[in-house]
């Protein structure tokens, strides 16, 4: 079959199995434009702003497993598309950006709308291409998915000068079926000798907590993780990115840990005697001050990615490899070794956990009221949500409470359910994420919990939403403040609010949504807030924005003491400190 | 600390090069001298054929030695960081 540059780019993707591509047209990028309009394999979604495209390829990725592709014109198309691929990078998820590029003849010559593309993105991807030649167009694809999807995942850019996707040049276009690049060769199967050296540290420990992040996720090693603690019964939290890798209604749960953890997560994590983690790379966010990190605890960590281990917190046995294959050999080991796991060991030590929880836990009831005179808080739109929804949807989020109080109290009994952008903290992502999501999952609920302060960052993709028939709902919680900038400046900043508040500047968010052609709803009042949200996620064929507002004095807690705290010192409300 | 030399041995291609010296700059490190040049005479270097497995043609990779002051600690992590990027074939110290 002889095709030209563009057509064979387009087919490279459609042999990648790819469904849909997320993206905005321009010059550099007219002739693979072209291409995609005369195929039926895969549908492109116009977004509004290269930003949107980005987030929403993520989104579905995250909710999938599968690459999310987005192409961009050259210049501001790409530069648009920056803070997406920093996202998909900080929290390692697959992605594919092809941006288009002036011709070759033109490169360095300050081209119209030229933008050195590999080298603005170079710190933020796992690796990029140049097309030189349109004959190497499938073998970059063929690389570009490979690299983008396997090890630690992660974003790769593939740059396109217009000339390499001329439609009158034609060539033999052959798809590989296989790929092998010599400098590349990420693990894949655990050292049998670290995972005996493992398994005999888990027998031995009295105070063992597992500890479980994003990398499981994107392991897919959820079901492992469960039948693992099937034999040992452990304890388990997991990161903000790892959320639903094990079931949060399981009895052993602890809920999330580090910053805005739950007391019984972070005490667990501070006193235990081993701490097996699990694709989790020790963030700041998770560690507190790391020289005061788990005094006395011998560190089991697993991981695809040599630079996470020891990066922060020395490991004392690194188990390298896919956290799935390596999940699977302790479990046979285990399961060899059964008789000598003794339960009994452990038991003081959950004992201990629950008498944790019973004192500090977080409270689950605050929905439960429903009087006018007090405001709505943020906390009880989360738990109604989480009521109504039955625990089922798919929830993506923007940063800030709003991120953290999803979070906390909406419990995710399944991996890819929970959707945010934990690493780079990214506002704007929720809604074009959720987009993603939908188009996945078109039967499942999607919910995009949001502020209106992030929903504002990329809220042009309500227009995205009208022209693909999205039916995705939107539960803005509105303090009419950067709610967590504010709760630091009250915090350390003696309370005075630079820049965190809008002046009376808001939008009417119903109208707004409207004049999309959406439904909008707005909520005040405690007594409204169960029946209105109900009422919202009735609509099944219409996106609703639902305008909630809450308390805007509310902080998030419990809330790590910093600099140079440790993970049980924490702060359990404005006034009380551990 | 003392003064630490590393040898990359990495793919001769455009923009290979970039992402060893980017990787200094963005992780914090230093680079105090750099010296690169495309491997011609392969008998000097069977060791990365043999530890990869791989047969390597003149001019196809380059050799790139790098000296930086840190500790065992992050020198480990730089490593493994240059390790990571894709175009590098094998990446040690100097002893």
């Amino acid at each position: 079959m002889k095709l030209a540059g563009n057509d064979m780019l387009i087919q490279s993707l459609i042999e990648e199995g790819v469904e849909y591509i997320f993206g905005y047209p321009g010059g550099a990028a007219l002739h693979i434009y072209d291409s995609i309009f005369k195929q039926k394999e895969m549908e492109h979604i116009l977004v509004r702003h290269e930003q949107g495209a980005t987030h929403a390829a993520d989104g579905y990725a995250r909710a999938t497993g599968k690459p999310g592709v987005v192409l961009v014109t050259s210049g501001p198309g790409a530069t648009n598309a920056i803070t997406g691929i920093a996202t998909a990078f900080m929290d390692s998820i697959p992605m594919i950006v092809i941006s288009g590029q002036v011709a070759k003849h033109l490169i360095g010559t300050d081209a119209f709308q030229e933008t050195d593309m590999i080298g603005v993105s170079r710190p933020i991807v796992k690796h990029s291409f140049t097309v030189d030649s349109a004959e190497n167009i499938p073998e970059i694809v063929k690389q570009a998915f490979y690299i983008a999807t396997s090890g630690r995942p992660g974003p790769v850019v593939i740059d396109v000068p217009k000339d390499t996707t001329a439609p009158d040049k034609l060539f033999e276009f052959k798809y590989p079926n296989k790929v092998d690049i010599r400098s590349y060769k990420p693990p894949i199967e655990p050292d049998p000798k670290q995972i005996e050296r493992a398994v005999d540290a888990i027998i031995e420990s009295k105070k063992p907590v597992i500890y479980a992040g994003g990398g499981a996720i994107n392991s897919n090693a959820s079901e492992e993780l469960r039948r693992l603690n099937e034999i040992l019964d452990f304890p388990v939290t997991n990161t903000l990115m790892g959320l639903g890798v094990y079931p949060a209604t399981h009895e052993r749960f602890l809920g999330m840990l580090g910053m805005h953890g739950t007391y019984q997560a972070n005490m667990s994590m501070h006193n235990a005697d081993l701490i097996i983690a699990i694709g989790a790379r020790f963030d700041d966010r998770i560690t507190n001050t790391p020289k005061l990190f788990a005094p006395n605890a011998k560190i089991i960590h697993l991981d695809v990615d040599y630079s996470s281990v020891s990066k922060i917190i020395e490991a004392n046995i690194a188990v390298f490899g896919q956290v799935k294959n390596s999940l699977k050999e302790m479990i046979k080991l285990l399961e060899a070794k059964k008789e000598l796991i003794d339960s009994k060991k452990i038991i003081p030590w959950k004992k201990q956990i629950s008498d944790w929880k019973s004192q500090h836990g977080l409270n689950h009831e605050m929905h439960l009221c429903e009087t006018d005179e007090q405001p709505i808080m943020p906390q009880a739109v989360v738990q109604h949500i989480y009521n109504i929804t039955k625990g089922k949807a798919f929830i993506t989020s923007d940063v800030g409470q709003h991120q953290m109080f999803a979070a906390q109290y909406y419990h995710f009994d399944e991996p890819r359910k929970w959707i945010n952008s934990g690493g780079l903290g990214t506002m704007g992502f929720g809604l074009p994420a959720a987009m993603g999501a939908k188009l996945a999952y078109p039967d499942d609920e999607v919910i995009c919990i949001t502020g209106e302060g992030s929903i504002q960052m990329c809220i042009q993709e309500l227009s995205t939403c009208t022209q693909y028939n999205l039916p995705i709902k939107i539960i803005n919680i509105n303090n009419e403040a950067l709610g967590m900038v504010k709760q630091w400046q009250d915090m350390n900043y003696g309370g005075r609010h630079s820049a965190s508040t809008y002046q009376s500047s808001l939008p009417n968010f119903v109208e707004l949504a409207e004049s999309y052609g959406h439904v909008g709803i707005k909520i005040e009042k405690n007594s409204e807030l169960k029946s209105g949200l109900e009422k919202a996620l009735s609509i099944k064929d219409r996106l609703v924005f639902v305008d909630v507002y809450v308390d805007p004095n509310e902080h998030v807690y419990p809330m790590l003491v910093a600099p140079n705290g440790s993970l049980k010192d924490m702060w359990l409300d404005k006034e009380t400190k551990t | 600390m003392i003064q630490r030399k590393l040898s990359v041995i990495l793919e001769n291609k455009p923009g290979a090069l970039v992402r060893v010296v980017g990787l200094f700059h963005q992780r914090g490190y230093n680079i105090e001298s750099l010296h690169v040049d495309p491997v011609e005479d392969l008998n000097e270097y069977r060791f990365v054929e043999e530890k990869l497995n791989i047969n390597l043609k003149e001019g196809e990779v380059s050799h790139l030695i790098i000296a930086t002051t840190v500790n065992d600690n992050l020198l480990r992590q730089i490593l493994r960081q240059i390790n990571k990027l894709i175009d590098v074939l094998m990446a040690e110290e100097i002893k």
